[in-house]
């Protein structure tokens, strides 16, 4: 089981141990939080030091943000040829076929559609067999969805550890699967909460403004009896905790953990 | 210029004739058979709960769509589930060969995996990207046009001038915006909340799980945070206990940029709606467009469709119901 690090700063280099053989490092919920280049080519530098693998992780952009993906992917086609980039826009996913070929996409978490709300957790037992596996499954074990995949050049796909379990059974097994740990992602806004949230004359601002990125200071945690357990607003995204190993985990259908050491924004 | 359409909801065989005269240039709808509902009876194909909303057989459909294209008005059908899977798919089949069957002109889709088997089975409708399939940039338009989609929904997360940014320079793509209603604030792609997991007088598991009231701790990395400025942070993680979807979310006053923007249709969220309720939504919608025939400044416009919301709707503009809350800031005032 390979096992990578996530970290999204490189003030998170120091969780680098001798335990992980792969680093993912970028983000994945926010444009405005593209590391620079700098801070790219010092993670790369590292990479290429320790002899790890690398994944570039991409968020879902506008046009802005596809701009700022353009300046950085140069560098790392250059430094880092073999990298994977995992993609969370179908736009991101174009530019690496029709520029970078040799860059390998995988599938991102925000493409991948699993249902993670924990409220199905109130009713899982009383719903139907079907329905059950409905939402612990997924779109893989759909010919058409593989095919499309393969046509697209991915082969992996990243999967949140969800509280309903997983199960892959069925899934086309040349589709390789990452479980993402602890943290799983339930929703992505651009109406950011926390988007200016130390300024209360910006109470009531709901829509695309700009920010001064006070993610980077707070987070929410979010309490309501019929969620299983609490939620926690990061920046544009809503996650839950899972530590759990699931059965994915020890039944090989996974073939890679990425640990994230704090939420990935 | 062309004239951009008003895409509007259509539930049942008698809307046709009414939300045509009201000036629905589009119909979208969807169908859910009990052969569903029973397999999946907290999961939509067409992502509305079972209930209103929908169809309940092929056969009205197929009449709807005959009354709709004599008044030659294109009838697009709804599969819009974010993911589906094998087991799913027998009735998928029966439902995309009913709907082809009835006379539909497109599918509006997200997953991928059924945009590939639409293509691959060759269905002689065209392809449509639901708002779930999250275009933000150009090149996710040409990603869809190269997958052979001809009509993309914008996110409800884009600005005016993102939209505008990108329309610039995307290929040629019919393109389709949202107006009116249901301003999610989770982007509807990317949220994976399940809605409508019991009936309506269960309201925490029905209720968008995003307008709960929600207990709110705030946590930072810079440990003294006065007071009374966490009262005021928390109050802000509430407002979107406040955005209630149906409380007549509007961008109307954006239909004049739209228009220059050269976009093709301006979707209209309401299936399940009560016919009244749709009607007056697109005679609202088809007032305003009308006047964009004429030499209308921007001003004027913003004037008159402020006005002519307060009028239909009984409402003041509120910035957190406003699709575009740029153009209120932007000197066309509101609350």
């Amino acid at each position: 089981m390979e096992q990578a690090l996530y970290i999204h700063s490189t003030d998170q280099l120091y969780y680098l141990s001798e335990d992980f053989t792969r680093l993912y490092f970028g983000a994945e919920f926010c444009e405005r939080l593209i590391p620079s280049r700098p801070e790219l080519e010092t993670v790369l530098r590292i990479v290429r030091e320790r002899d790890l693998d690398f994944t570039w992780m991409t968020p879902f952009v506008t046009n802005r943000g596809l701009g700022r993906l353009e300046e950085l992917l140069p560098v790392l086609a250059q430094t880092c040829p073999d990298a994977e980039v995992v993609v969370n826009d179908w736009g991101v996913l174009q530019l690496l076929r029709s520029e970078y070929p040799q860059l390998k996409p995988v599938l991102g978490r925000l493409l991948n559609k699993s249902k993670r709300g924990p409220r199905i957790m109130n009713i899982f037992n009383q719903i139907p067999p079907s329905t059950q596996d409905y939402f612990q499954g997924c779109n893989l074990d759909v010919p058409s969805a593989v095919r499309f995949l393969k046509q697209q050049g991915i082969s992996r796909v990243e999967f949140d550890n969800l509280l309903q379990g997983l199960k892959l059974e069925g899934t086309d097994g040349s589709i390789r699967k990452s479980l993402y740990l602890p943290f799983a992602f339930v929703s992505a806004t651009r109406f950011c909460l926390t988007a200016n949230c130390d300024d209360p004359e910006k109470m009531d601002s709901i829509g695309v403004f700009p920010c001064g990125k006070e993610c980077l200071n707070y987070s929410f945690n979010l309490y309501n009896p019929v969620m299983t357990l609490p939620l926690i607003r990061r920046g544009n995204t809503v996650f839950f905790t899972n530590e759990s190993i699931p059965d994915v985990v020890t039944g090989q259908q996974v073939d890679r953990i990425v640990i994230q050491p704090e939420l990935p924004v | 210029m062309k004239e951009m359409k008003i895409l509007s909801p259509l539930d049942s065989i008698e809307e046709v004739d009414e939300l045509a005269k009201a000036g629905a240039g589009e119909f979208f709808c969807g169908v859910l058979e009990d052969s569903w509902y029973e397999k999946y009876p907290v999961i939509s194909i067409n992502r509305r709960p079972a209930g209103k909303g929908h169809f309940r057989r092929f056969e009205d459909l197929k009449e709807a769509v005959s009354r709709a294209h004599a008044r030659n008005i294109p009838v697009y059908f709804t599969v819009n589930e974010h993911y589906y899977t094998n087991a799913q798919y027998d009735l998928i089949k029966w439902y995309l060969d009913g709907a082809v069957d009835s006379g539909i002109d497109a599918f509006i889709l997200t997953d991928f995996g059924l945009m590939q088997f639409i293509k691959e089975q060759g269905y002689p409708a065209a392809i449509h990207i639901s708002t779930g399939g999250t275009v933000f940039n150009w090149r996710s338009v040409a990603f869809f046009q190269q997958q052979g989609a001809s009509n993309i929904t914008f996110p409800r997360h884009l600005s005016i001038a993102e939209i505008a940014d990108i329309t610039a320079i995307m290929p040629p793509m019919e393109t389709t915006v949202f107006v009116l209603n249901s301003r999610c604030i989770n982007i509807d792609g990317f949220c994976t909340f399940q809605h409508g997991l019991a009936r309506k007088e269960v309201l925490p598991m029905f209720k968008n799980a995003c307008m709960l009231p929600f207990e709110v701790q705030v946590c930072s990395r810079d440990m003294n945070v006065p007071f009374m400025l966490q009262a005021s942070m928390i109050e802000r993680q509430r407002i979107w206990e406040r955005v209630h979807v149906d409380d007549h979310p509007c961008g109307a006053c954006a239909m004049y940029e739209f228009q220059k923007l050269g976009i093709g249709s301006m979707k209209v969220v309401g299936r399940g709606n009560p016919l009244e309720r749709k009607v007056l939504d697109i005679q609202f919608l088809k007032r305003l467009l009308d006047m964009l025939d004429g030499n209308i400044s921007r001003s004027e416009f913003y004037q008159i469709s402020r006005k002519l919301y307060q009028q239909t709707y009984s409402r003041q503009c509120r910035s957190h119901m406003c699709y575009y809350p740029e153009v209120m800031l932007d000197g066309a005032g509101g609350t």
